[in-house]
Parts: structure tokens; C-alpha cells; sequence
């Protein structure tokens, strides 16, 4: 049923991923995304070139578990995220981050504390990377 | 095998030069592998020495409940100075032995609260997104696992980071990576000299999730960019206080890596640094485990030995 991102050979972009990981790659498309959104859309940004179909599937499972809502858009749907439930689980989240604890060995961040130091030094290798920095 | 009892006490001497080398040189699932096999083994074998140091300074002390014998003259000349450091171990021992436990039971609190705070929050795939501006992205096991982001770490990064990101966190779930920084900390609990390799070991699993996501993606440059911009991003609203570091911090040096060639994945020959970190690891642990064995058997014999029947 998975299809493994196939880890051992790296390839150019668009390697195949699972499911899983791409229902994980919608959601956060379409978090970022400034209102609703039709499946053509999802499959113009969304990098690895996926069959419409796919992309169809991935964005009604979605709207099945209740995270996208959706609503017609012409003869397409359009999806946007699910908001009030997330909202209260945000503040849930922030409560718990602004509470002073150890919880390193619980929750590991993506990005750990910048020194001013660090900060110059992250701008010069971002900067020498080349002009991919400016794509964001 | 005297001084055998106290040489596991002192190897973990050992473990800044180790954490060190293996962090800088070997490829970081090798060097976390490693790593946190060394402060498991370093630390259940101090910790067994302590134990025994306590059985027979305890001995000593008037009015114990253990057998007479055990405070022979015979016991005691085996071990060099164990009035002295038989009396110290006991409160030590006892201190380390509650270090353990409150870390552990913190940890299982902190991520019961961290479940909760999530629980019923739908997922797609693993992730759960959550509205908040200030950026945080992170792997929670489960069950079920995680990957909780805000919209703040999502929104200024561009698509193929985006990916990168989930990548780095579905790694950290798919490797345990819990695990190893658990193990490592509480082995820095029962003895601080292995703390270096807790302090590695958090930098080297953020390394090997980042090669595990540039693998996934087949691009290394794109993880550096979504690790730069994530770092950027969560400068000034740090949701955590944390110590200005005078060397790089961890962040400069995954990215710098990140932007060099891949790390090797084979073993380093013995002559490379990375070979000589293995190296007195492997030696540092097998003296270890054979010494406090040695001192354990030797010890147990003579208390049998000296034991009213």
C-alpha cells in the first residue's frame, strides 16, 4: 500500500513519494495558500508533476478526515483549510510552548536559538548558495 | 582488579574527546548510533561500580543491617581507600539515582501534556498545521506520530522547502530519534562527564534527519535553504530563552554541511580522525564493561566469601 520515498536512491526532483507524505505536501499548499483552491491549482504547485487525478483523490481524502472544507467552484471544488478546530489546538500548542520547561528531549525543533553571531554567519552561507536563497 | 572498581567511574573522562571527534567526522547516524551505545554502556557501568561501592561503604557504617563479614578487614583492603569513597558513593548513588527517575518522569509528563495539547486535531499524512504566527515545527511520537507545524514556520518558506521540512521531522519519527536523545540524557544524569554526548547526540540526530530529508528529495541545497530560512524566521520571537553560544551555533554548521558534499557512510579507516574517535570509543567501553565485570565478579566473591554461613 506504501510507496517508500525510496531512500536509497536520490534522484531529481519529483521522486515518487508515499501517500501519506502527500497528503502532508496538500495540506501545507494550501495552508500557505490565500483562499480556496481548485485540484488544477494543487497540481500546478505542486512540484513532481502528479497526475490530476492523484491530486483529486488526496484533496477529497483530505476533505473526508475534516481538514479542508470545500465548495463549488465553477464545475471544480474549491478547498480551503479547516480552521476552528486547528485554532484551538494552536492555543492549546502555545500554552504548552510558553510555559518555561525542559521538554528538549520530548518535542526536538526544527531550528534551534540563533546567535547574533550565527545569524551573520547563516546569511553569508545563504547568501553564497546562490541565487536559489531569493527563490522564497 | 582494586583499582578496576573505580576505572568505570572515570572512563566517561573519555566522552568530550569522543563526542567531539564522532560528531565532527562521522556521518551523523553512525556517530549517534555510537554515541548513545557508549553513554549507555559508560553509565550502567559506573553506576554498577557506585552500587557496589555503596554495598561495602555502607558496611562500614555502625548499626547497617548488612552482615558483619562485609566489613572484614579483608574487604575493605581490597578496595583502596573505601572508607573514604564508600561513604561518599552512598549519597552520590542516591542522587543519581533520583536525577534518573525525576528526568524520566519529567519527560513522560512533558509529552503526555504535548499529546493532549494535539489530541484530536485532525492529520493528513502526519501532519497537523496548526494557525499560530510564530514559527515552530515539530516531530511528536505518538502514537499516533506527528509532525505539528504553524502556519509561521510554513508561510516563508516556498514549496520545495516546505517539503524539506516535512521531511527533516518524518525522519526524526522514522529513525527514533526520541530514543537516542533520552538514552543519552538520562546516561548524562548518572554521570555528568557523559553530558558532551547528549549535547552531540541532539546535533547529530538534527544532522542525520536533514541527510535522511536530502536523500527523500534528492537535494541537499534545499534542505540548507529551509533550515537558513526556518532559523531566520524564528530569530526575534524565540519561543524559548537559550544561551548565546561564542562558536557557531548548530544551525550555521548543519547549513554549512548541508552545502558541502555528503557525508561518507562507510567506516572511516583507523588512521582518520573519524577512525580515531571509533577507536577509543570502542576501547574507552570494552575497558569499561570489562573492568566494572571484573570488579563486580571479584567483589561478590569476597563478600560470599567473608559471609557467616
Amino acid at each position: 500500500m506504501t510507496v517508500r520515498p525510496n531512500p536509497g536512491k536520490p534522484s531529481a526532483r519529483g521522486v515518487r513519494r508515499g501517500p501519506g507524505e502527500l497528503e502532508s505536501e496538500v495540506l501545507a499548499l494550501l495552508w500557505v495558500a490565500r483562499g480556496p483552491r481548485t485540484a488544477a491549482w494543487v497540481q500546478a504547485e505542486l512540484a513532481g508533476g502528479l497526475a490530476y487525478t492523484t491530486v483529486v483523490t488526496i484533496l477529497s481524502r483530505l476533505h473526508d478526515k475534516g481538514l479542508l472544507a470545500r465548495a463549488r467552484s465553477g464545475r471544480a471544488y474549491a478547498y480551503t483549510p479547516v480552521t476552528d478546530e486547528a485554532g484551538i489546538v494552536a492555543r492549546r500548542m502555545r500554552a504548552l510552548l510558553d510555559h518555561e520547561a525542559d521538554r528538549q528531549a520530548v518535542l526536538a525543533s526544527f531550528v534551534s536559538e540563533l546567535s547574533a553571531a550565527d545569524e551573520s554567519i547563516l546569511r553569508a552561507l545563504l547568501g553564497a548558495a546562490g541565487p536559489a536563497e531569493s527563490r522564497g | 582488579m582494586p583499582l578496576a572498581l573505580y576505572l568505570p567511574l572515570l572512563l566517561p573522562l573519555t566522552a568530550f574527546p569522543v563526542a567531539r571527534l564522532a560528531g565532527d567526522h562521522l556521518h551523523p547516524r553512525t556517530a549517534t548510533r555510537l554515541l548513545t551505545v557508549v553513554s549507555v554502556v559508560l553509565s550502567v557501568c559506573s553506576t554498577l561500580c557506585l552500587a557496589l561501592l555503596v554495598v561495602v561503604g555502607t558496611a562500614q557504617l555502625p548499626g547497617n543491617p548488612l552482615p558483619d563479614g562485609w566489613s572484614d578487614a579483608e574487604v575493605r583492603d581490597a578496595i583502596p581507600h573505601v572508607s573514604l569513597f564508600g561513604i561518599l558513593a552512598i549519597p552520590t548513588f542516591l542522587a543519581i539515582l533520583t536525577a534518573v527517575a525525576v528526568t524520566h518522569r519529567r519527560d513522560r509528563v512533558e509529552h503526555r501534556l504535548a499529546l493532549n495539547a494535539v489530541a484530536g486535531a485532525p492529520a493528513g499524512g502526519e501532519l497537523t498545521v496548526l494557525p499560530d504566527p510564530t514559527p515552530y515545527a515539530y516531530a511528536l511520537r505518538g502514537p499516533p506520530d506527528r509532525i505539528v507545524v504553524s502556519t509561521g514556520m510554513l508561510l516563508p518558506l516556498d514549496d520545495e522547502e516546505r517539503r524539506a521540512l516535512i521531511a527533516h521531522e518524518r525522519a526524526h519519527l522514522r529513525g527514533r530519534h526520541h530514543l537516542a536523545l533520552a538514552a543519552t540524557r538520562l546516561a548524562a544524569c548518572a554521570h555528568p562527564l557523559l553530558r558532551p554526548i547528549h549535547t552531540t547526540v541532539a546535533y547529530t540526530v538534527e544532522r542525520w534527519a536533514d541527510e535522511d530529508a536530502a536523500e527523500a528529495l534528492g537535494d541537499r541545497r534545499t534542505i540548507a535553504r529551509a533550515v537558513g530560512k526556518a532559523a531566520l524566521a524564528a530569530k526575534g520571537r524565540p519561543p524559548f530563552a537559550a544561551p548565546a553560544f561564542a562558536a557557531p551555533g548548530p544551525v550555521p554548521r548543519r547549513v554549512a554541511a548541508l552545502l558541502g558534499p555528503p557525508p561518507p557512510t562507510a567506516w572511516p579507516t583507523p588512521r582518520s580522525r573519524a577512525g580515531v574517535a571509533a577507536l577509543v570509543a570502542a576501547t574507552g567501553t570494552t575497558v569499561s564493561v570489562l573492568a566494572s565485570l571484573n570488579a563486580a565478579v571479584a567483589l561478590v566473591l569476597l563478600l560470599i566469601a567473608a559471609t557467616p554461613l
